[in-house]
């Protein structure tokens, strides 16, 4: 029984990585006062390049890499819309959305011939950190993962001391609260979004990575299954407070872990209609979730709205 | 016009703006060829009414607006100011009208915030330390930990003038600091700005006040329309010649003749009763408010911005539920009812916030026009839209009102501001209200579009209507109120008729200081 | 046809244009001519008279989803969940119809089941979004999870038809099946339903009513709605909860005229190529009704050029990645035209 529950656990962290990831970027982005719906392409987009690189070059690390400028570049190229342009928020986001899955359909067609269905031989092995991964139970559950765990946790406080200790985070928070004080007050409002940007680029290309390079070897334009939309939930239910996000994406993942984990307790004819069945368990959770704690969600004063300088 | 200084004073000159010009999108002159000059610690008064293009001018030397043309000069240096770290990297520090601090933000982080320093982590013990040495200097004891939000407005305004020392500023530019403050507290606010002359910096003092430009300043430019009138120092003129430089010629505006009828003849149209109001931060807003407004009378209210008057207007036109209270119209109690029961009522409301408020600028003068009528006949049979009726309603207003527009099928907004208040009051006034209520009708409009609202309003008032006007203009509430009642802090301090007006009186209520 | 309509205009054959153009670039990268593939596609979807009511057939549930867009992009409700609402609809269609059996209220019955599913289920994002203020961009698309893996699931166990090895139901009765127009063709009497019937009352609706004066302020403007005495939350509930019920009735539509059964391919994607066919129809019915046919004869011309010249088969999801950015892409270089051009007066 022990060992069930070691490894429900030892799921979670991995199914909540991916979440913890987008998330913790999108709460950064969030913070400044821009809304990026558009993270499910963009973490689709990271999880395509990541895959294409890794299976060209038989080197995950340079997978990583690409998943993160694959992601860097949707998530500039929203930026581009809704700070250069001044687009609407949400509807450039569903664009972004469309382009991804319409890109990543496209071209891995284009780049592997229809029909064939290519896949990276090796995933990314945990790696077990000396001394502490013999720890007795906690160990195995905490250290003796994927590098992608590992990313995901440093990420939080990481994540704290940028947006509460340092200028940017000050001058970060400012804009998110009212973009025209900000600017007033001699805060680069386009440079801030930017650099906001360019971070949650990197964390949802590696939470991309996270789906083909640690998770499954192989690529299909379904494999983000909404984590992106789950991640804004996160967000909102943790209060743009990384701490609080990470709270979110612990129970989203469980969800997740929970449906795997009884899946693979169940057996006999009724196990593939009950694992099927479970499958919507975190969607569920994440609704109720919302219905319940996204109520009093109070969240930067200007999210989502359009800023121009004069 | 050029400015009248001296040639020997010239290398004492730190900012000089050379022909500015600037013209919003809607076709408003806001600067026209404004020169101006600023000498090495002197206070500077820049004296004119609202809407004279002060406050553009102020935007443009802090990087705020960029002006069609001009130049501006930092210390004999040409710069081109683009943004606002621009100006703060040149010294110059504006203390804008509406403050610029962050209200979830403590008051240390909303000062580090515009500091220049760098470093990646904040260190806000070190904003700190230079914060407690110039606070002396502006004898400003708070704890710099709390939440810019839960100060006062006075204090508010301190930390902004704390902040702009911080940046090192020599310039200071201030846009009418004293109308958040009380006497007591201007006189201090005084002391301090003579104490910062001292140490050197130079001061542009924006104000309306004839009384503290005179009393404050080394030198006055009064402005006029975007225009710069004329420089002089205060020793060489006074009180009444400023007046009738910053009003320039009389407008030929009728003379309002006031039929003080007795009260008791006349219906009440709406009765307030011990209302209480919570703003949005849960804070009580309207305190125990109770008043009557009659038949055929403008009844004026008084108060600075931020008094409660916001909140008062939103529970009496149904789009803020009260604490406690009633609120009678015609013999029934609205409270809890919706807007559309009021509108039914013969309520009728022109916001303040015309634009955001007031029109929809992406429909057509038409739809606007319909806004809370399209479910009455002939507009429609409450499913089905009658467009014939609509366009030849929207063209009859057009005509009535005086709006300039080439169709009824133009979106609003193509049209000017004084255009968009017409259209505004035009179907405020459509469907036969009883009752008005109107949030500084006349804020940012021109002459003409004042004087047009204002009749409307004494015509409105001969045929019965009453008038709720609530306004921060105290001449537009003398010139037209029947009775004034002065709101502070959420509370009516006191109601005087029309043969008891006294301006100091008044003023001094809206500052909270009693008065016999 | 007054100027905002014609700048719409405008901005839908900028965005065409412009669409085209890129994806001629990565056509010729590929080793493709161009004009040829636009020829294949053309022919593809208009080739022949088959062809054509093909494409019709393929416009009709895209045609009805798009219109019910319309509807909630009006008052800028932005429900990304049609996908899931039609097959919640198409579901509880398809068991209504096979519950009553032969019967001369089966279609009437099933039909409104549909609408009904899809409502309810868009009723849940719409109270979240109206009652707590909850993104509903979120809360649609996560539903969309919940209802094709529900339905998946009761397609692959409970409902299954016991003839077959796929997971579908069984085939509904034929008295619920819409009866075919011309002999030896898929031209069902839902087309015609859609656009002689739906098409109509929805432009109806959103141009002549006050009802849809009331998205129309709204959308443009909650405030002054709310001071204007329109209620807000109800518009905005309203607006989604039709929306839902149309995506519903598309997937009946498409059981009923097309499938005769529910399976859990229903739709590829129906829901967000409503999405693309609103925007680009800028949330006009007459406009979106040429634009479901235009998309409908991408999809169906596309795979005609895929086979003839060799290409992947996602170039339609890429086209429609790309025509959604160039609305939203024209719509900002026409905007700025414009504001040179006029003059405030």
């Amino acid at each position: 029984m022990i060992e069930l529950i070691i490894s429900l656990i030892s799921i979670t962290l991995q199914t909540s990585a991916p979440l913890l990831l987008a998330s913790i970027g999108e709460c950064i982005v969030e913070r400044g006062g821009i809304l990026n719906l558009g993270i499910e392409g963009a973490m689709l987009i990271g999880a395509f390049t990541g895959f294409i690189s890794a299976y060209f070059t038989k080197n995950l690390l340079i997978g990583i890499l690409a998943s993160i400028i694959g992601g860097i570049a949707i998530v500039l190229f929203f930026g581009f819309l809704v700070i250069e342009m001044n687009l609407d928020q949400v509807i450039s986001a569903l664009a972004i959305n469309l382009l991804s899955y319409g890109i990543c359909i496209y071209f891995f067609r284009i780049i592997f011939s229809q029909g064939s269905l290519p896949y990276i031989s090796e995933l990314l092995s945990p790696i077990p950190i000396p001394i502490l991964s013999e720890i007795p139970i906690i160990g195995m559950i905490l250290f003796n993962q994927t590098i992608f765990v590992y990313i995901a946790l440093i990420s939080i406080p990481i994540a704290y001391y940028l947006i509460f200790k340092t200028r940017y985070g000050l001058s970060l928070r400012a804009t998110g609260e009212n973009p025209s004080i900000a600017y007033r007050l001699g805060v680069n409002v386009s440079k801030v979004r930017y650099i906001a940007l360019i971070i949650e680029g990197i964390f949802v290309g590696i939470a991309g990575g996270t789906f083909c390079l640690s998770m499954f070897n192989v690529f299909d334009v379904r494999i983000t299954a909404a984590k992106g939309f789950m991640a804004v939930s996160i967000v909102i239910l943790g209060r743009w407070n990384p701490i609080g996000v990470f709270g979110g994406a612990l129970l989203f993942g469980f969800a997740e872990a929970l449906s795997l984990w009884i899946g693979t307790l169940i057996i006999g004819p009724i196990s593939a209609s009950i694992s099927q069945l479970l499958s919507i368990l975190p969607y569920v959770v994440t609704i109720i979730a919302l219905l319940i704690g996204g109520r009093k969600a109070k969240g930067p004063a200007s999210l989502g709205a359009p800023f121009s300088r004069e | 016009m050029s400015s009248q200084i001296p040639s020997f004073f010239s290398n004492d000159i730190v900012l000089h703006v050379e022909g500015i010009r600037k013209v919003y999108p809607n076709g408003v002159i806001a600067n026209d060829n404004v020169t101006l000059s600023v000498l090495k610690g002197e206070i500077h008064a820049i004296l004119g009414e609202n809407g004279a293009g002060k406050t553009t001018l102020v935007n443009i030397i802090a990087g705020c607006i960029k002006p069609d043309a001009g130049e501006i000069y930092v210390n004999g240096k040409k710069v081109k100011i683009d943004n606002p770290r621009t100006a703060i990297k040149l010294g110059i520090g504006v203390v804008h009208q509406h403050f610029i601090l962050i209200p979830t933000l403590t008051v240390i982080e909303n000062i580090a915030l515009s500091l220049n320093n760098s470093g990646f982590r904040l260190n806000l013990s070190k904003v700190k330390e230079r914060i407690i040495q110039l606070s002396n200097l502006l004898n400003l004891k708070i704890d710099f930990n709390t939440k810019v939000e839960e100060l006062p407005v006075g204090l508010k305004q301190k930390v902004e003038i704390l902040r702009v020392l911080c940046q090192n500023a020599n310039i200071l530019i201030l846009d009418e600091p004293t109308s958040v403050l009380t006497p007591i507290e201007v006189e201090e606010f005084f002391r301090i700005l003579r104490n910062l002359k001292e140490k050197g910096c130079s001061i542009i003092l924006i104000t309306h006040k004839v009384k503290e430009a005179l009393s404050i300043s080394d030198r006055i430019t009064i402005m006029r329309k975007g225009r710069i009138i004329k420089t002089l120092t205060p020793k060489e003129t006074n009180e009444e010649e400023l007046s009738l430089l910053i009003i320039g010629e009389k407008q030929n505006s009728e003379s309002i003749s006031f039929t003080n009828e007795n009260n008791n003849t006349k219906k009440i149209l709406l009765s307030v009763n011990n209302l209480n109001v919570r703003g949005d931060r849960g804070e009580l807003s309207v305190k125990n408010v109770s008043f009557s407004l009659y038949s055929g009378e403008i009844l004026g209210i008084a108060g600075i911005a931020g008094n409660g008057q916001k909140e008062l207007v939103e529970a009496l036109t149904g789009l803020r539920k009260p604490e406690s209270g009633t609120i009678i119209i015609m013999d029934e109690n609205v409270v809890n009812k919706k807007p559309k029961f009021l509108i039914k009522k013969g309520m009728a409301y022109i916001p303040e916030d015309r634009i955001g408020r007031g029109v929809v600028l992406t429909m057509s003068l038409a739809e606007n026009a319909i806004l809370k009528r399209f479910e009455e006949s002939p507009f429609s049979n409450k499913t089905i839209m009658n467009k014939n009726s609509i366009m030849n309603y929207a063209h009859e207003l057009i005509k009535k009102f005086g709006i300039i527009a080439p169709n009824p099928n133009i979106e609003v907004s193509n049209l000017s501001g004084g255009n968009i208040q017409r259209l505004i009051v035009a179907r405020e006034l459509s469907y036969n209200a009883k009752i008005l209520i109107a949030e500084n009708p006349t804020a940012g409009l021109d002459v003409r579009a004042t004087d047009f609202t204002h009749r409307i309003f004494l015509d409105l008032k001969s045929k019965g209507v009453g008038i709720l006007l609530i306004s921060a203009d105290l001449d537009e509430l003398l010139k037209l109120s029947d009775r004034i009642l002065v709101m502070y802090n959420g509370k009516i301090m006191k109601e005087f008729n029309r043969n008891e007006y006294d301006i100091y009186k008044i003023a001094k209520l809206m500052l909270g200081i009693e008065v016999n | 046809m007054n100027s905002s309509k014609l700048i719409g205009l405008y901005r839908a054959l900028l965005s065409i244009i412009l669409t085209f153009l890129v994806t001629s670039i990565f056509l010729i990268i590929n080793n493709t001519n161009p004009l040829l593939a636009y020829y294949y596609i053309f022919i593809g979807a208009f080739g022949n008279i088959n062809l054509i009511i093909e494409t019709l057939v393929r416009a009709t549930p895209i045609l009805i989803i798009s219109l019910g867009l319309a509807i909630s992009f009006r008052c800028k409700v932005w429900n990304i969940g049609a996908e899931g609402q039609l097959y919640i609809g198409a579901m509880l269609g398809t068991i209504t119809a096979i519950a009553l059996g032969e019967s001369f209220f089966t279609f009437p019955i099933a039909f409104i089941m549909s609408l009904i599913g899809g409502a309810l289920w868009a009723s849940i994002p719409a109270f979240m979004k109206s009652k707590l203020g909850i993104n509903e961009v979120i809360t649609t698309f996560l539903m969309n999870f919940i209802s094709i893996n529900f339905v998946q699931w009761l397609l692959s166990f409970p409902l299954k038809s016991p003839e077959t090895l796929f997971p579908e139901s069984e085939r509904i009765p034929n008295s619920a099946i819409l009866p075919v127009l011309i002999p030896y063709t898929r031209m069902h009497l839902g087309i015609v339903i859609a656009f002689f019937l739906i098409l109509p009352i929805i432009h109806f609706i959103m141009m002549k009513t006050t009802f849809g004066f009331k998205l129309k302020v709204v959308g443009e403007n909650p405030e002054v709605a709310r001071y204007s005495g329109i209620d807000v939350e109800k518009i905005l509930f309203l607006a989604l909860v039709i929306s839902g019920a149309l995506a519903g009735m598309a997937g009946f539509i498409e059981v009923a005229g097309i499938q005769f059964r529910m399976r859990p391919t229903i739709s590829p994607g129906y829901g967000y190529t409503g999405i693309v066919i609103a925007l680009l129809g800028q949330n006009n019915p007459i406009g979106i009704s040429l634009a479901s046919i235009f998309i409908a004869a991408i999809i169906n011309g596309s795979s005609t050029m895929s086979r003839m010249l060799n290409q992947p088969q996602g170039i339609v999801d890429f086209i429609q990645g790309l025509l959604i950015m160039f609305v939203l892409a024209s719509n900002y270089i026409l905007r700025y035209v414009s504001k040179k051009e006029l003059i405030k007066l």
